[in-house]
């Protein structure tokens, strides 16, 4: 079998709130869409940089040093990156003594993320637990997730993917197919609004949805409560109904907004600004 | 199981009873120090044994009693509540040098009576002076202790040992009357040491007997004088209870549950000492419960407020020790523990109806004694394990977990018949041991292999001090190889290990020569069927244990070696050592390199953890070339109950980038503090690395999760699953916290507010606000597992 490669950003062992039982979630790198409030904008672009962590810098410079390209500068105690001057050289990685400068993620073949799956094996067998493909969207590294579910599989590994459902009706099919569970995160009903907050509109996403609702897959739906944007009684109310209109009885949950994502973006050196995410208003 | 509806718990009885054991103020108590001390002068001419037969005799006749009457349970070896109690002949010198601080000291303060430290230092110390346990040791092996003390803590050096499990099932069987006419029919047809050790047993066994007949004479008159009716009537009760255990054995539940309480109390009476542990409650107990109930005299809300009143009274002993040591054990670990669940004789689950009571009076009670632990195994029902992880989200860190499917088979390695293994039970903090047959000295010495291995990098001198306290083995600078560091390790772990055995064989004559314990004795099989003292090696079973500490700062310590230092050549040897000796002053880009640089034990990182396990193996192996003073073999254990912080303070700075004089690895297996990154199932996946199958002294591994862990029924179920995986590794034990980072700090800061909150400190459970306020911050410190994430 040819070495699949992907790029993820995270594998979280003991995973307790991403399906059933304990489970490992790995994230893929990457996603079609622009959730304003994404609370993790690491895994938005698909591409790896490199991304910087104050609170771990000791300033020692070494990085500024050891950068040819004169893309850091040291500012207050932390070391900011001129991604335009950066061509990822990672050499910056490299000499940090303290972990600060860190690429955003890693390349990894399937049988790689296989292998950190199946550590945990004997807590699935007692939990019910097992693989989550999460992200970014893991449909939009369809070969890469398709061989990490095929591996667990075999190996007797619950599987389960989270998902936006934001991708062409074959890719969703082939994917979810090889998945025992698909989480949907289904954030706006609306899809003019949809499209306002996320960059995209919905309809591939219901379609989806309604697809895999037919074929009998096991589904949840989660949905993220954005203030002010999500967690509208209306837009929840809709997103149920939709669900119940399958015809079968899909959960819904409703996730808490993540705190601490704004700390992400200030590894990221993005502007996180609350109040325009959060108040459309000012969009 | 247990089904208990429709009524408020605990009961107002027990609620008030508690408050009254929580707030009474601790005082130092001479009282029986006094008698100890006369009846030592009077009978100065008789052997050992018998001056202790005597001075215990005298006491339970004399020693002052008191009831109150909602107690169910009666009986204290002191009037006042968690009074600090002296056996001068162990040993004086710390009460001479800290009677006057010990109502300032820093950790387990006590209240003194003026009249006492004059007492004191009149009538006690004066006649002591030079004659003690403490005094003997030092006199044949002082050097030695001090020429190894960097390394090796020797444990035990002015106090009893404690730390048994009695055979209180036939405690319950025979009672002491029966015992005390075994024994003197004995002494009859014996002579010689077995005579008097029999004439001992007897005479101490007749006075348990009139100390429950005082009990009962003193219910009786309090009754006589109690207005309320309820009162009276229980102690009424509590009279007739007392006095048919002075005469026989206990008949119902409630007889039973006080005839456990006196064994301990006496125990204490004779030895003053920690972690004498109850073990199998729910085993030999259970007989009583169900021919109650079958009578229709007990139900489970009876049985439950005995339960309830049996734990408070846990909490009225305290151990009292030095200003030192009570830092090295901080909080009061008086170490009673009570064992419930595991498995039967042919491998069948043994839990039953009171076990499940024990659980719920740990519910209701949350108090630090008893130490609580639960047995799971393959086939421990659904119910139970879930049922402990429900007490144990109630974030009192009890029940500890230990593991029937990795002890058991630590236990047969160590040589424990299959008959005894399966009764295992956990003695003091998280210490194994077979049930009534076994003395294990389970806390004989600390080694400090994180000592140890800064001396292998110095050729032998302290880095902290500059002075020579271990072999000539060799500078990290002048190592050509990585091969040549372990030899110089080897060479020091060696010799440390011989000296401490020297020290210990010492350490245990002494005891055998000055507190022969014939009390403990006749409740420690065979010490009455062979006429042996249990401190001349008359238990079944002997084995004394050995603390190695740490494996989480060795196995990382020696990964930087291995990769920085002699795998990449990353960092020059001479620069690390010279790093070191400098505690990293203006060198803080090295510490981090060798924090991040290299992966660290508790990540689930093979070659790491491998490391850790190579020298926790070599240092058993060096350990069994040695047999001990009573003929059994040594045991390791990996466990550190307090001492981490303690310890940390004599190590310098390490390879793996702790800074000098700062806390090692906590608990024992447990990883070093945020170290940590990759949640609770790696840190498991590293522990099972280390053998702890070598570990026959016990070993202990502390989680924290928080406690939304356990806010609903689902994530519940998910720790539950992590209990039943955990039955499938060879993990021995896992104590569990459950409270967040911000509500300890809040609790130091006010630490009014915060009275009565319990918190783990390794092995046991400990009011928080009660700790040294290093120990507090250490404690915050800790990797919080539950946050993974
Ligand atoms: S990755 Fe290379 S180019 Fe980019 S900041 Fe680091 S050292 Fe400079
Ligand atoms: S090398 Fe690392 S620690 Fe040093 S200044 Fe750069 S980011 Fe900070």
């Amino acid at each position: 079998m040819a070495e699949t490669k992907g790029t993820i950003f995270r594998i979280r062992r003991f995973s307790i709130h991403d399906g059933p039982g304990i489970r490992t979630s790995v994230f893929l790198k990457g996603c079609p869409l622009r959730c304003s409030w994404c609370h993790s904008p690491e895994g938005i672009d698909a591409q790896i940089s490199v991304w910087h962590t104050p609170g771990l810098c000791i300033s020692c410079k070494r990085c500024l040093t050891a950068c040819h390209n004169e893309a850091l500068k040291m500012s207050s105690g932390s070391v900011l990156i001129d991604r335009a001057k950066c061509t990822l050289t990672g050499g910056c990685t490299e000499v940090c003594p303290a972990g600060a400068m860190q690429f955003t993620g890693r390349t990894i073949t399937a049988q790689e993320v296989f292998r950190e799956v199946r550590k945990d094996i004997a807590f699935y067998g007692t939990s019910g637990g097992g693989l989550t493909l999460t992200g970014g969207e893991p449909l939009f590294q369809p070969e890469f997730s398709l061989e990490i579910l095929e591996l667990c599989r075999k190996a007797g590994i619950h599987t389960a993917i989270e998902t936006s459902l934001f991708a062409d009706l074959d890719v969703a099919e082939k994917i979810s197919s090889a998945a025992e569970l698909i989480i949907a995160d289904l954030k706006i009903f609306d899809p003019q609004e949809h499209e306002t907050y996320t960059g995209q509109s919905n309809e591939k996403i219901t379609g989806n949805f309604l697809f895999l609702a037919e074929t009998g897959k096991a589904l949840t739906v989660r949905i993220p409560l954005i203030p002010g944007i999500t967690d509208t009684a209306e837009n929840i109310n809709a997103i149920s109904a939709f669900a119940g209109s399958a015809g079968r009885n899909i959960p819904v949950e409703l996730i808490e907004y993540n705190p601490l994502a704004a700390n992400n973006y200030r590894r990221l050196g993005i502007p996180f600004q609350p109040d325009r995410v959060f108040n459309k208003d000012n969009l | 199981m247990t089904n208990i509806s429709g009524k408020a718990y605990p009961s107002e009885r027990i609620l008030s009873l508690r408050r009254k054991t929580v707030s009474a103020e601790r005082y130092l108590s001479l009282e029986q120090a006094g008698i100890i001390t006369r009846v030592y002068r009077q009978k100065s001419d008789l052997p050992v044994i018998l001056k202790r037969a005597y001075s215990l005799s005298a006491s339970l006749d004399e020693i002052s009693i008191t009831i109150d009457p909602q107690e169910l349970i009666a009986g204290n070896r002191t009037v006042g509540i968690r009074a600090g109690v002296v056996f001068p002949e162990a040993g004086i010198s710390w009460l001479e040098r800290e009677i006057e601080t010990l109502p300032s000291r820093p950790q387990d303060p006590f209240h003194v009576r003026p009249e006492d430290i004059s007492f004191f230092r009149d009538h006690i110390a004066p006649f002591w002076r030079g004659k003690t346990l403490e005094d003997d040791i030092y006199g044949a092996a002082g050097e030695e202790i001090s020429a190894i003390e960097t390394v090796v803590k020797i444990n035990q050096k002015d106090h009893a040992q404690g730390h048994i499990c009695p055979d209180v099932k036939s405690w319950l069987i025979h009672g002491p009357s029966a015992l005390a006419a075994n024994a003197l029919s004995l002494s009859g047809s014996s002579s010689g040491e077995k005579k008097l050790f029999f004439e001992a047993a007897g005479m101490v066994l007749a006075a348990a007997c009139r100390f429950m007949e005082r009990y009962s004479g003193l219910a009786a008159r309090l009754a006589g004088d109690e207005p309320d009716e309820k009162l009276r009537g229980n102690l009424m009760q509590v009279s007739a209870n007392c006095h048919n255990l002075s005469t026989g054995p206990p008949s119902t539940f409630r007889e039973a549950v006080q005839s456990v309480w006196f064994l301990f109390v006496i125990l204490q009476m004779e030895s003053n000492a920690s972690s004498f542990s109850p073990g199998r409650m729910d085993q030999y107990l259970i007989d009583f419960y169900r021919k109650d109930v079958a009578a229709g005299i007990l139900d489970n809300e009876i049985a439950l407020e005995l339960m309830d009143a049996l734990f408070i009274k846990f909490n009225q002993i305290v151990y009292m020790r030095n200003g030192k040591s009570a830092r090295y054990f901080a909080g009061f670990p008086t170490g009673f523990n009570i064992t419930v669940g595991g498995t039967g004789k042919n491998g069948e689950d043994a839990s039953n109806e009171l076990s499940y009571l024990i659980l719920k009076a740990q519910e209701d009670i949350r108090l630090p004694q008893p130490n609580l632990t639960a047995r799971l195994h393959r086939n421990s029902p659904d119910e139970f394990t879930d049922e402990c992880s429900r007490i144990i989200g109630l974030g009192t860190g009890m029940p500890q977990v230990v593991n029937d499917e990795s002890i058991i088979p630590a236990m047969r390695h160590a040589g424990i018949h299959d008959e005894d293994s399966f009764d295992y039970s956990l003695v003091g903090c998280v210490e194994l041991s077979t049930s009534g047959n076994y003395l294990g000295w389970s806390d004989a010495a600390m080694f400090n292999l994180v000592k140890a291995l800064e001396l292998a990098l110095n050729n032998g001198k302290c880095m902290l001090t500059g002075k020579q306290a271990g072999p000539n083995t060799g500078y990290l600078s002048g190592f050509p190889d990585y091969r040549s560091l372990e030899e110089a390790y080897r060479k020091q772990i060696s010799h440390f290990v011989s000296k401490m055995t020297e020290v210990c064989t010492v350490v245990e004559k002494c005891h055998r020569e000055h507190l022969p314990s014939p009390f403990l004795s006749s409740v420690v099989n065979h010490c009455l069927r062979n006429g042996t003292d249990v401190t001349a090696g008359g238990a079944k079973y002997n084995y004394s244990g050995i603390q190695a500490i740490q494996a989480a700062n060795i196995a990382d310590s020696l990964a930087v070696l291995k990769k920085l230092v002699f795998g990449d050549g990353l960092v020059g040897k001479a620069e690390l050592l010279g790093a070191l000796r400098n505690n990293f002053r203006d060198n803080e880009p090295l510490r981090q390199m060798c924090i991040n640089r290299v992966p660290k034990y508790g990540n689930d990182v093979e070659w790491v953890d491998r490391i850790g396990a190579e020298w926790i193996e070599y240092f058993s192996e060096q350990l069994k070339r040695h047999r001990n003073f009573r003929g059994g073999p040594y045991q390791m254990g990996l466990y550190t109950v307090s001492a981490h912080v303690p310890m940390g303070q004599y190590v310098g700075a390490t390879p793996d980038g702790r800074l000098a004089c700062t806390p090692l690895a906590d608990g024992g297996l447990s990883p070093m503090y945020g170290r940590d990154k990759e949640g609770p199932t790696s840190v498991l996946a590293s522990v099972s690395r280390i053998p702890s199958r070598l570990a026959g002294n016990g070993s202990l591994l502390n989680m924290k999760f928080l406690p939304s862990m356990f806010s609903n029924e689902t994530d519940r179920s998910k720790f539950t699953s992590f209990l039943k995986t955990l039955v499938k590794m060879p993990v021995h034990h896992i104590q569990f916290n459950v409270v967040s980072a911000e509500e300890l700090k809040r609790a130091k800061a006010d630490p009014e507010a915060y009275r009565g909150l319990t918190i783990r400190v390794a092995g046991y459970t400990a009011y928080f606000t009660e700790l040294d306020s290093d120990l507090q911050d250490e404690i915050i410190q800790r990797t919080t597992q539950g946050e993974n994430g």
